[in-house]
């Protein structure tokens, strides 16, 4: 049996082990949900649409913001500064396992308990705004949000990942990893949909991989881009990936080389 | 008999940014930093037997973790060649890994939450046993350390001792042909250590492997293993036979007694030589040859309540190797 799937049934019992830290978890995420949703309600009133969103749109941004931060921001950052500064990274270097793969499996048994928590949640909302959301009717929508969120999750797990390759070099690498995880999530449309920006800006933050995170699969979910333009789009989250996957690899092997350098 | 560690001149600086006290220091340190370089291990040249159960000492500080790191592939050395097994250890080959085992006193690889049968059955699939194997080698782990029922049991609820024993066998099972342990009975209770030390004999009869270990405790290394290395401040100090090393510094052992009512500590000077006298207790160097004859007359002139003999402590053996080279 592969060690990646053992590893994925292992984390999978641990994190429902676990069951105060995951309820904490979503009470949190929940209540980001509910403030969210009380915003936007009252920021449309009475208007039929709000900087292009109609009511039913907003719910499903939001209600969709709740999902895409439980599959595509969970990544194992946090517990890779960890072992780098407590040196249990060494008990991974010296066996013959692949740490990013070992991480990706953690990571994906992570996804699986919180996406599965983040359905039910939204289904609870939903239900209790009386079904006011908007569904796309075409798969061909459903594929690309698929395809567009699967590439979202990895790209925030290598960009994750290469930041906190920093505590290979210094013992202070928390501070960076966290002003980082903020500003992605402010840039990647987790807080509000880019629209809200000036346009200026939010050009300028569609020359970097973030808005590939939330915004942009939201909005193919919402049939707000045309599909032609959707299927490039997905084209430029790929190249985003391949970019961020080689750059995280190639700060790692020299994080791995300093620390083999420099002690563990 | 082929040989399982050789290594020449294997020679290990660590590098460490220089810092100057307070914050403008530290403000400073941002754009001119300044390096020290610290020798941790300095051209330390052996060659170990497939077999054999080696005790590396030296006091804290000394290198001996680092060179452990070097032979388990986690540390690239400065100078100097080491091979494994036939590896280079720091090019980190699959097959390298599979044959050989860190273990590290204060690190752990079990996961906290879970029982550690858990972290075996993911050893399994790393290294890649057959269920067949993985049963025998677990069922022969589970005998000779006792794990039992702790194997059901969410590793944060064990006790330090039996967290120890899994984690011996989460780094055993896949019959690492190079063990290498750093200070494996440490925090031990002494019940614990024993069993753990029995274990370590047991294992090396049994599979033949060759192991090197590290220890702040006389007992381990008396009780396991016939030749010793030690080294000081990064320099190999003496490599040979462990009765050898104690009778050249340790030529006296260390005896305690307490007396009822206070004495002259002058005249215990007829007994051996008066390290300490405090609280009418008196600490004292015999040599080994006198030992018993100095006991028996110390009971019998004077009104001992209570008396014990012990080894020399490992650290001053090793002190007095240094100051004697």
């Amino acid at each position: 049996m592969s060690p990646y799937w053992v590893a994925y049934k292992i984390a999978l019992q641990e994190t429902l082990q676990r069951r105060s830290t995951l309820i904490m978890d979503r009470l949190g995420g929940f209540a980001v949900v509910v403030s969210l949703y009380s915003f936007w309600t009252a920021l449309i009133g009475d208007k039929a649409t709000f900087l292009g969103y109609t009511r039913a749109e907003m719910l499903t941004y939001v209600l969709a913001l709740n999902v895409l931060r439980s599959f595509v921001f969970t990544g194992r950052g946090w517990q890779l500064v960890g072992e780098i500064s407590s040196g249990k990274i060494s008990s991974y270097l010296i066996r013959p396992v692949s740490y990013h793969g070992y991480a990706l499996s953690l990571d994906l048994a992570q996804k699986t308990v919180h996406v599965a928590a983040a359905i039910f949640e939204v289904a609870l909302l939903a239900a209790l705004a009386g079904g006011e959301i908007f569904l796309p009717r075409d798969p061909a929508v459903w594929l690309m949000f698929a395809a567009a969120v699967v590439m979202s999750s990895l790209l925030f797990f290598f960009l994750e990942f290469m930041v906190s390759c920093l505590a290979f070099w210094t013992s202070e690498s928390g501070g960076p990893l966290f002003c980082f995880e903020l500003f992605l999530q402010f840039a990647a449309g987790a807080f509000f949909p880019l629209d809200v920006l000036p346009l200026a800006l939010r050009r300028t933050l569609e020359l970097t991989p973030f808005p590939y995170m939330v915004y942009f699969p939201v909005r193919v979910f919402l049939e707000k881009v045309p599909p032609a333009e959707a299927m490039r789009l997905l084209g430029m989250e790929a190249l985003w990936l391949a970019a961020a996957f080689t750059a995280a690899m190639m700060v790692w092997k020299r994080g791995v080389r300093s620390y083999a350098a420099e002690g563990g | 008999m082929a040989v399982a560690i050789e290594t020449r001149g294997l020679t290990k600086d660590y590098r460490s940014p220089l810092k100057e006290p307070g914050l403008w220091g530290g403000v400073k340190s941002l754009f001119d930093r300044k390096y020290k370089d610290t020798r941790a291990v300095d051209g330390v040249s052996f060659t170990i037997q497939e077999g054999e159960l080696v005790g590396f000492l030296g006091a804290n500080g000394a290198g001996k973790t680092t060179t452990l790191k070097m032979l388990s592939g986690l540390l690239t050395p400065t100078a100097g060649e080491a091979l494994a097994l036939g590896h280079v250890p720091w090019e980190r080959e699959a097959s390298f890994q599979r044959s050989i085992s860190l273990v590290m006193g204060q690190r752990s690889q079990l996961w906290w939450e879970i029982p550690a049968y858990e972290t075996f059955k993911l050893n399994q699939a790393i290294y890649g046993l057959s269920e067949a194997d993985f049963r025998t080698h677990l069922d022969e782990l589970v005998d000779l350390l006792e794990l039992g029922e702790h194997l059901s049991v969410p590793v944060k609820k064990l006790s330090l001792g039996q967290r120890m024993r899994c984690e011996l066998a989460a780094s055993l099972l896949h019959r690492p042909k190079l063990l290498l342990l750093d200070e494996p009975t440490i925090g031990l209770d002494v019940v614990m250590q024993k069993a753990v030390r029995e274990f370590i004999k047991a294992y090396n009869a049994r599979s033949g492997s060759t192991i090197m270990l590290t220890s702040h405790n006389m007992t381990d290394v008396v009780e396991l293993c016939k030749r010793v290395i030690v080294i000081e401040k990064g320099r190999l100090l003496y490599d040979g036979p462990l009765d050898r090393l104690v009778e050249r510094y340790a030529d006296h052992k260390i005896m305690r007694a307490r007396f009822t009512t206070p004495v002259d500590p002058a005249d215990l000077k007829a007994f051996g030589n008066v390290v300490k006298y405090e609280d009418s207790t008196v600490t004292l160097e015999v040599p080994r040859a006198k030992m018993a004859a100095a006991a028996a007359a110390l009971l019998a002139s004077y009104p001992v309540a209570d008396l014990n003999v012990e080894e020399v402590d490992i650290d001053d053996i090793v002190r007095r190797l240094f100051t004697n080279s």
